[in-house]
């Protein structure tokens, strides 16, 4: 709820996105601190920021899709690939600028992740997510099997630097801001969707798809839009992916980073990008944490060796996904605003 | 000609079995209306009690088998009670992501505990095949699929005759109102989790027999993912003949036109029947068709 004294008189002021001006401040610095970043902390952070970026990215599809929209979906990492794939093989063959092959890749993704939400014309529920992990096994049959000179094969492909009027985006401080210019873009776009007909439509269908039909809402061409949007976000992110590791194998693009992913917007809160931002944070400290501690510990029982870190992994990812569903379904978010609204009325209950 | 025939029963077989751990998938369906990502998993963690009870403990397999299946019905057991029962009144999406959580979790857990170590599995199953004229027909799936139809049977007398198996029914339909009806919607679930963890400690045991265990035998769980989808989530006995469909089709496209194209298509061949599938008929071949009301 809005403090007192803030009220909406027009629709518009309503579906404002910045509410109050302390929200804008705080907008503002955060902005601020991001772009000065790169000044303030040392290169290990900004590699981790640079993976918050793009997880960010996807993950805001994925909210999308399934967070508004309702669709589960476990081929994110799939509709990444894609994008990561077309963008390294139309900047490795043509030698095309990134401004344009991370639009492409996010509209291959966006092609492959509407030809699985079209299966929506027929398929209800959570059907629809096992179409999206044949999609996965799709993907890397494809990728496996089709002549390796198109997609690699099973050695990945190498991708070229990113390049703009001849500077070459190298190094973690030029891509990050490469990174954060993009993800500022799609997570500013993401709130025009969610604001629009399509954002309240895709709400509609979550809340209640028959319903929605009723109302006149097309259901299964919003539920194959809410693929389409949530693969091109993947696909975008994708593209970040290839130009910041510079390879692209499809070892990278398994059920688990799907699941890693849907880990981020539960942990965040469904149905709120913001929550998708804080869930990116959470999960990718961790992963941090996991990777740094996870070697020492290797040490010690070594008969793990290296695979003790993406065990850790997966078990304290799944036991986050479990826990938040048992604990707090509605997310980090839904916590703070709760937390926010008790410090605006107090001392009163409600 | 021999070898075709032979490639078809081979085939045939590797369905039943694909169609048992398809039973993991169905059950618990059948019983509490949540699709469980897990199945994989289960069957791994009842791969490795079996190896735990025989290798490690050194039981013979007359004591190790009751013993592996009571452990693997008390690991269900404790998933239940520990995941699913608190979330019993919340929507099936959180039943359904908390088993894509248990994916990852019990992945992880097998690796700790066990960690990525190839181990040899019991032989439990005698590793000589059985000859038919030409054709060789191996023991642990033949095995199996005798097993699969039995089971396939007993357990869908069960849940369409029996009173408790039609209870568990109705809360497959709806919780809210099986509860109301009085049946109780929690028995019900751990009763479909420990019988899916023993059926995956069985499937565990014909597909693993005298071959080596990793984690990574817990693909089986995807790979028969199709199977259950092509009979129709609700349908037990429709698990065999998908089951020898999809394994038949995967067989004959391993065994012909892999060599042709060069390519491991027998290994997806499956996913594209279950799209095609899904498509043309979303409740599978004999899934209930539901009316849904707002």
């Amino acid at each position: 709820m809005d403090p007192s004294g803030i009220f909406p008189t027009s629709y518009r002021t309503d579906r404002r996105v910045v509410r109050t001006r302390w929200q804008a401040i705080a907008l503002a610095v955060f902005m601020g601190l991001l772009l000065a970043a790169p000044y303030l902390a040392s290169g290990r952070i900004i590699a981790v920021l640079n993976m918050m970026l793009i997880s960010a990215v996807i993950a805001v599809g994925l909210q999308i899709c399934t967070g508004y929209a309702g669709q589960i979906n476990l081929g994110q990492a799939a509709f990444m690939g894609v994008g990561a794939y077309t963008a390294s093989i139309l900047a490795s063959k043509t030698g095309m600028s990134f401004l344009l092959t991370i639009p492409l890749a996010g509209f291959a993704a966006a092609l492959f992740g509407f030809l699985f939400g079209l299966t929506a014309a027929r398929i209800k529920g959570f059907y629809l997510a096992l179409t999206t992990i044949a999609a996965q096994f799709l993907f890397h049959f494809a990728v496996l099997n089709l002549p390796s000179s198109w997609m690699g094969g099973s050695n990945g492909i190498t991708v070229p630097p990113a390049e703009l009027f001849g500077f070459r985006i190298v190094g973690e401080t030029s891509q990050f801001y490469m990174n954060l210019a993009v993800a500022t873009i799609m997570i500013a776009g993401a709130f025009g969707i969610i604001r629009s007909r399509f954002g309240r439509a895709f709400v509609a269908v979550r809340d209640d798809d028959v319903a929605a039909g009723i109302m006149g809402i097309n259901v299964a061409a919003t539920k194959a839009n809410a693929f389409l949007i949530g693969a091109f976000y993947a696909g975008v992110g994708g593209a970040l992916w290839a130009y910041l590791i510079r390879f692209v194998g499809v070892d990278q693009f398994t059920l688990f980073n799907s699941i890693f992913f849907i880990a981020m917007i539960i942990v965040g809160g469904m149905g709120s990008i913001v929550g998708a931002l804080v869930g990116v944070f959470v999960i990718r400290v961790i992963q941090e944490v996991i990777a740094t501690v996870g070697p020492n510990i290797a040490d010690s029982v070594s008969f793990l060796g290296g695979d003790i870190v993406f065990a850790g992994m997966n078990v304290i990812l799944g036991g986050v996904i479990a826990g938040s569903m048992i604990l707090e379904p509605k997310g980090l978010m839904h916590r703070w605003n709760i937390l926010k609204s008790s410090f605006r009325i107090w001392p009163f209950p409600y | 000609m021999v070898y075709f025939i032979n490639d078809i029963i081979t085939g045939a077989l590797i369905g039943l079995l694909y169609a048992l751990v398809a039973m993991g998938f169905v059950v618990i369906y059948r019983a509490s209306k949540v699709f469980n990502f897990a199945q994989g998993e289960l069957v791994i963690i009842g791969g490795f009690i079996v190896w735990f009870t025989t290798m490690q403990l050194g039981l013979s397999l007359w004591l190790s088998i009751p013993l592996s299946l009571v452990l693997a019905g008390l690991v269900g057991y404790a998933i239940e009670r520990i995941f699913l029962t608190k979330l019993i009144g919340e929507s099936v999406f959180s039943m359904v992501m908390v088993t894509v959580g248990l994916l990852i979790l019990l992945r992880g857990l097998v690796l700790l505990l066990f960690g990525p170590a190839v181990r040899p599995f019991p032989i439990i199953f005698p590793l000589k095949p059985l000859f038919l004229g030409d054709m060789l027909i191996p023991m642990n799936l033949l095995a199996g699929g005798i097993i699969t139809i039995v089971a396939a049977v007993g357990l869908s007398w069960f849940f369409n005759r029996t009173r408790s198996g039609l209870r568990m029914t109705a809360v497959a339909e709806d919780h809210v109102v099986a509860s109301s009806m009085g049946i109780s919607v929690k028995g019900s679930i751990a009763f479909a989790w420990v019988l899916g963890a023993i059926l995956s400690t069985i499937g565990a045991m014909i597909f693993l027999s005298g071959k080596s265990l990793t984690f990574l035998a817990s693909d089986i769980g995807f790979a028969a993912l199709p199977v259950a989808l092509f009979a129709g989530l609700e349908s037990i006995g429709g698990l065999i003949l998908a089951g020898v469909i999809i394994g038949v089709v995967q067989s004959l496209t391993t065994n012909y036109l892999d060599p042709m194209i060069g390519g491991s298509l027998g290994s997806v061949v499956p996913y594209i029947i279950m799209l095609a599938i899904l498509l043309i008929r979303p409740t599978g071949l004999f899934g209930w068709r539901t009316i849904e009301r707002v």
